[in-house]
Formats: structure tokens, sequence, C-alpha cells
């Protein structure tokens, strides 16, 4: 009795071993076969995010692949190091790209993408992640309302800082209807990263 | 059990459902009047829309259903409903804003768990709630007290914002956060309630105008207390959860909560506890268990309002403690005399 | 053993995954914002349910009882990721919206379900065939129900179906009425459940309907 329940065991086990070897070994050939695919498509993916606030024709470089790890910043409401993305047109600097975050919005942190000109005026932002209201604070895709476009072009002393806040605070910024939070928490972070980009310049483009 | 056997003659209770509703009904009108008086005739408005809406889905569904229409009609209860829905709208709101949040309260939250006796939720914050996540642009749009504008939308214009003849935006002047709104993001940007609370939006103890229409709605509810419509269970522990709760945090820090009184003051505390919470049939049953579920609520309405997403928490708390209510009832039974 | 109309009509419809069985309903219900999403996860599921019980009957014969689940869970495992690769590599942007849903088709209890019920124990043709319409069952529920919450939630029908099809298939996108401001609760969880409710209540309005032909009324749904 016993010799046979350990033999049922044994093929049982090998049974089990020989299907994860299988099993394995076709999630490996997938994976090798589909990963230069894979690692093609993410950066797709992050070009067309970064490309949406710099034009193709004002850069020549690898932006995706320029990058500058930054330190946690309190202007960039960062916590861990994020990344920045140079982009230079004939070895010249023409814009950085900061990933911001907005730690104050109605549900918590905003993740923003502001495109900062090498001059110091803001090229583009778009927000990347959030947790606002649905049908309110959501009026900051880019999808949604064209809100997040009303940055383009601004810059530290344009307007001055008591224009940068919303018309509710008297700014210049307009709030979205029903939401006053989610842009004020924006507005405030889109001066941040000038403001942070203003003390870095330098650091920036080496 | 036994019971008392009567000889003739017999004194017919009549409805005793719609007598009920009837006083309701009464308790209602001081609270009503005076949210009309600081508001504007919008809220009439609301009411009469909810109202003659909820009579024609109530209808619909009774005959769809097979059942006898009139008696259900003239019980009252779905006036009711209509109304306490109404008053959570805020003061101008487009018809279909009504349509749809009533139509949400009495198919889905009344009929379709077998009608009047059988809803587990209650109807009208079924359709409060519907709203509310659904068009928060819409639910979120209050407009000042007559008091602090200086003026209010007449009886016209209301008519005229309910049913789309009017720019909205004209009016954009008028609108204005709620006292509770205001403090819950002046908090959440640091300014101390000392200063958040110098704005004209903020009367003597709690919000400018809602604090006297809180008062009504408490006369209202010491009526239905004296003529036994309610009773004194889930408003006294409701009020008692809110004031416990907001006061000991006060005492912690008053910069960053607010009073008790304006927390019982404000927003719909008072009208909740007397009116809402009290709805028999999605309530609990027992005096115990009402006293559980009064707590509940009152400390469920503390908690949303001071850390979650929504500056008021009445119907949330409502829907939650109505889930608890068969467990409530099963742990708070009495026991049957002899039992072990 | 089942005919083929017989399996056919089971997994369309008698028995159907979603709306009978009530499995699988966490994707289900997650992912059904849009028609898209929709089929784009119905197909994902269906492939795995065809290859699991291909996979499972064929080996039938040979796996001891001991360690048949291990073994199905591996087969599933593998062919669900082996799909998520294939998904990122083809379909990336569907990817990036269906995110965690794919590889958490392993654990919807459809697939060890009918690799367990009936794969295993029958024959390889019918369980392919069994699979198919499964699944095809699961898509079609995954369809209409991210059809009825997009129409009622946004107003449009085939949103976002360059992600599947490429950029060509913009134009499949309806837009029904340009102005409707949008119904949030058909979006939001909420909606999910009154959606999935509204097409259980029809499926057995229909199932109840007197039947006109003499045949006997087809069986009531069975529980989940």
């Amino acid at each position: 009795m016993i010799a046979i329940s350990r033999r049922q065991i044994l093929i049982s086990g090998a049974f089990l071993w020989l299907f994860a070897v299988v099993g394995t070994t076709l999630v490996a050939v997938t994976e090798f076969s589909t990963a230069d695919a894979i690692v093609e498509n993410e950066r797709r993916v992050l070009l067309r995010n970064l490309l949406a606030l710099l034009p193709a024709d004002r850069l020549d470089n690898d932006i995706a692949n320029d990058t500058l790890e930054l330190p946690p910043s309190p202007l960039l409401g960062t916590e861990t190091r994020s990344t920045a993305y140079r982009a230079r047109l004939q070895g010249e600097p023409v814009a950085v790209i900061f990933n911001s975050v907005a730690p104050n919005g109605y549900n918590g942190r905003i993740n923003l993408l502001v495109g900062v000109n090498v001059d110091g005026s803001v090229a583009g932002v778009r927000v990347i992640k959030h947790a606002e209201t649905p049908g309110l604070g959501d009026g900051i895709e880019i999808r949604k309302s064209p809100w997040i476009r009303s940055f383009d072009g601004k810059s530290l002393d344009n307007p001055d800082a008591a224009g940068w806040r919303v018309k509710r605070d008297g700014g210049e910024f307009d709030q979205l209807t029903g939401a006053t939070i989610t842009p004020r928490a924006i507005v405030a972070a889109v001066r941040n990263t000038l403001l942070y980009y203003r003390q870095n310049a330098d650091m920036i483009f080496e | 059990m036994s019971s008392v056997i009567v000889s003739s003659p017999y004194v017919a209770p009549g409805n005793t459902l719609k007598r009920l509703m009837i006083q309701v009904i009464i308790a209602l009108v001081p609270g009503t009047l005076a949210y009309a008086w600081f508001f504007g005739p919008g809220v009439i408005v609301n009411i009469v829309l909810a109202i003659m809406f909820a009579l024609t889905f109530e209808a619909g569904i009774l005959k769809l259903r097979g059942k006898p229409v009139m008696p259900h009609l003239t019980d009252f209860s779905a006036v009711v409903a209509a109304w306490l829905f109404a008053l959570c709208l805020p003061m101008h709101a487009p018809w279909w804003l009504v349509l749809t949040g009533i139509g949400f309260a009495m198919v889905a939250g009344k009929h379709l768990y077998g009608g009047l006796g059988f809803n587990p939720f209650n109807p009208a914050m079924v359709g409060y709630v519907v709203l509310l996540v659904s068009f928060p642009l819409e639910m979120t749009t209050w407009y000042l007290p007559g008091s602090v504008s200086g003026e209010t939308l007449s009886l016209a214009e209301s008519l005229a914002y309910s049913f789309g003849s009017a720019d909205i935006g004209q009016w954009d002047a008028l609108s204005s956060a709620t006292p509770l709104d205001h403090v819950k993001t002046g908090v959440g940007q640091d300014i101390p309630i000392s200063e958040i609370s110098q704005s004209p939006l903020f009367g003597d103890y709690a919000g400018e105008g809602w604090e006297w229409i809180a008062f009504w709605w408490f006369v209202g509810g010491v009526y239905m207390l004296a003529t036994k419509t309610i009773r004194w269970h889930i408003p006294a522990s409701l009020l008692v959860a809110v004031m416990t709760l907001s006061l000991i945090f006060y005492l912690v820090d008053p910069e960053v909560y607010a009073s008790p009184l304006f927390h019982l003051l404000s927003g719909a505390a008072v009208i909740g506890a007397f009116f809402i919470a009290t709805d028999p049939v999605s309530a609990a049953t027992t005096d115990l268990g009402r006293i559980y579920y009064g707590l509940m609520i009152g400390s469920l309405i503390y908690v949303i309002r001071t850390w979650g997403g929504y500056p008021d928490g009445i119907a949330f708390a409502v829907l939650l403690a109505n889930m608890c209510v068969p467990l409530i009832d099963y742990y708070t039974q009495p026991r049957v005399y002899g039992e072990e | 053993m089942s005919s083929n109309s017989e399996i056919t009509r089971n997994g369309l419809w008698s028995n159907n995954v979603a709306l009978v069985q009530l499995l699988g309903l966490c994707p289900l219900l997650a992912v059904t914002s849009t028609v898209v999403n929709g089929i784009g996860l119905g197909i994902a599921t269906l492939i795995t349910l065809v290859l699991s019980n291909t996979i499972v009957s064929l080996i039938r014969g040979f796996v001891r009882k001991e360690v048949r689940l291990p073994v199905f869970v591996l087969i599933i495992a593998s062919v669900v990721t082996i799909i998520e690769l294939a998904m990122k590599a083809l379909f990336y942007d569907l990817y990036l919206v269906l995110g965690i849903f794919i590889p958490l088709i392993v654990t919807n209890c459809a697939i060890i379900g009918r690799a367990e019920g009936f794969a295993s124990r029958n024959p390889v043709g019918p369980s392919a065939l069994d699979g198919l319409m499964m699944g095809t069952g699961f898509l079609v529920v995954l369809a209409l129900l991210g059809g009825l919450r997009e129409i009622i939630g946004f107003g449009t029908l085939f949103a976002n179906a360059e992600l599947m099809f490429g950029d060509g298939a913009q134009s499949l996108t309806v837009v029904l009425n340009q102005d409707y401001p949008g119904f949030l609760l058909a979006v939001l969880p909420p909606g999910a459940f009154f959606g999935l409710a509204i097409l259980i209540v029809a499926k057995n309005w229909l199932d109840l309907r007197p039947a006109e032909k003499p045949e006997p009324a087809p069986p009531l749904p069975e529980g989940a």
C-alpha cells in the first residue's frame, strides 16, 4: 500500500513539475519574443505624452532618453526621485519637462507633466494622474476641457505673483465651474515648478 | 403572547398611515417656509415638481404591478418622500434633475423592493445620492440667502431656471458654497476657522439663514414628538452623537474643527434627525435599536463632514445605517419572557 | 454526452457565464464602462477559455486527480500571461485601459469552472466548442453591458475604438447626442450593478414568456 501511494505521489509530482516547466518555458518564449515590441510601445506612449507638450519640430534629440534624475523637492511636490526630460535642437537646450505633483487636490495628489521652455515660460501642462471628482474636478483633463492649455506661454513675470491664482482668489486663471480647489492646486504646482526651474536652470542643462 | 380581548363597540382606527403622513407634512411646513423665506420661492418650485413627478411615477408603477392606485396615492407617503427629497436639492434645480432623482427614489428605491413597507433604504435618500454622484455640478450649485445677497430669484425666475428658458449664467454672482462647504475648503487650505467664519455666509451661530431654518425644523420635530408621530430615540441619539463628537474635536483644536453648535445648525443635521432618519420603514424598529441607529447616523455624519469627500453626509449616513438595520434589529430584540 | 447544439445553447444562453452562473463579475463590473473595453476583455477571456479548455481536455487522460487543480491553474496562468504579453506587444493602448484586469482573468472562476466541470471529462472537440461558446456568451454580455453604460453614461458608442482597431477606426465612434450632459452613475461602479441587473431581468423575462411553440418552456435559470 505504502509503496503504491509513494509511487503515485512521485508520478503526480513529476507531472506537476513537467507542467510547470512547459508553462514557464512558453511564457519565457513569449516574453522574449515580445520584449522589444513592449519596450517600443512604452517608449511610444512616453514620447506621445512628452510631444503633447512640445511640437516635434522644436527638438531633434532623443528626449525620452535624455533624462535627468531629480532629488525630491518641495517645489516639484515630489517625495521621491523624479525624472525630467530634456529637449534640445542641434545640441542647444530648448525645454525641460518635469514630473510635478500638486499635493493638495480635492482628492489628493495630482500628477502633472510640466514643460518649461529654456526662457522660463510654460511650454505646456498635462495631467497624467488624478482622483478628482468625476464631472467637477476632472475638467483638468485635456480631453474634458481645454482649461489646462491656459498655462501655455505663461511665466513667473507674466502674470506676476498675484496673478498666479484662480480668479476667485483674485488671480488670472479661470476656475472650473463648481470646482475651485483642483485648479487652485494646479496653478500653485505649475508656478512652483517654474520657481524650481529658475533656481536650478544651470544644473538642469549642466 | 396573549392578546387582550375587547368587546364591541370598536372605534375604527382609520387609515393610520395617512394620518401619520399628514402630521409629518404639517411639521414640515414651518421649516419649509423659513427655507423659502431665506432662499426664495425656488424651494417651493422644487417641492411642487417633485411631488407631481413622484405621484406620476407612483401611479404608473402601481398600475404596472397590478396594484390599486388610488389608496396608495392618497396615503401621502409618496408626497412626504418627494417633499423631503426636494428639500435636499439645491434651491434652484433644472426640472430633469428633479425628475431623475425622484424617479430613482420611487422606482428603484421603493417599488423594485416591493413597495411601501418593504424598502430597506430610505427612498428620498436613494434619489438624492444618485443625483449627487451623477450630477455633482448641478447638485453643488447653491445660492446665497437673500439676507446676504440682497435678492433671491423670484417665482418667475425660478420657474425659468427649472425649465431651462433662462440663461443660468446670469445668476452666477448669486451662487455660493454652503457654509459647511466653505468651512471644509477653508480648513483644507489651513485657514483657521475663526477667520473662515468672518465670511458673510456665517450668521450668529452657524450659516446665515441656515441656523434659523434648522430652528424651524426643530419646531416641526417637537410637534411630531408631541403628536407621537415619531419617537424620541432616533433624533435624540443622532443629535447627541453629532454634538458629542464635534465637542470632543472642538476642544482639541477649535481652529480646525468647527463648533458643536455649527455642526448642529448647519446643513441637514436637524431635518435629518427628525424627518429623514425617522422614516419608519427603513429605520430600526426596537427602542434600543433606534438608539444605536441614531448614534450610528450621527457619528457617520460627523465623520463624513470632517474627513470625507462631501461637505455634508446625511444621505450617505442614513443609507449606510439602513444597511445595518437588520443586524441592529436582530441583536436588540427584547427577550421573550420565559426564554433564555 | 452533450450534443454540439446543446453546448452552444448552454454557453450562449441557458447557462451563460455572466447572466446565469454570475461568474467573473469582478472584471465584468469593472471594465464595462465602454463597448470597446468590454469587447477587449471579452476577447481576452474568450481566447483564454478556448485554449485552457482545449489543453485541459487534451491532457485529461494523464493528469492524476490529486494534482489536477494545480495543473489547471498552471495552464490557465500560462495562457493568461502569454495573452497579456501579446496584448502589450500588439494593443498597448488597450492594455493601458484594461490594465490589471487582464492578469486577473486567471481568477475568473468561469475558466477553472469550465476546465474542471467540462473539459476534464469531455473530448477535445466539444471542450473547445464549450470554451468558445461560454467565452462568446461572456463576451456578448460584456459588450452589451459596455454599450448600455456607454450610451447612458456618455451618450456615445464605440468611443476609443482606435485602441483596438487602429487609428482608422476612430470614425466608428458614434456620438448619439452632442449636448448630452452625461449620466455619471452609469459610468461609475454602481452603474455596472444596475446594468447587469437590467440584463439579467431581460434574460429572465425572455425565458419566462409563455412559449408559443409546443415544445416545453426553456428551463428556469439555474442558481449561481
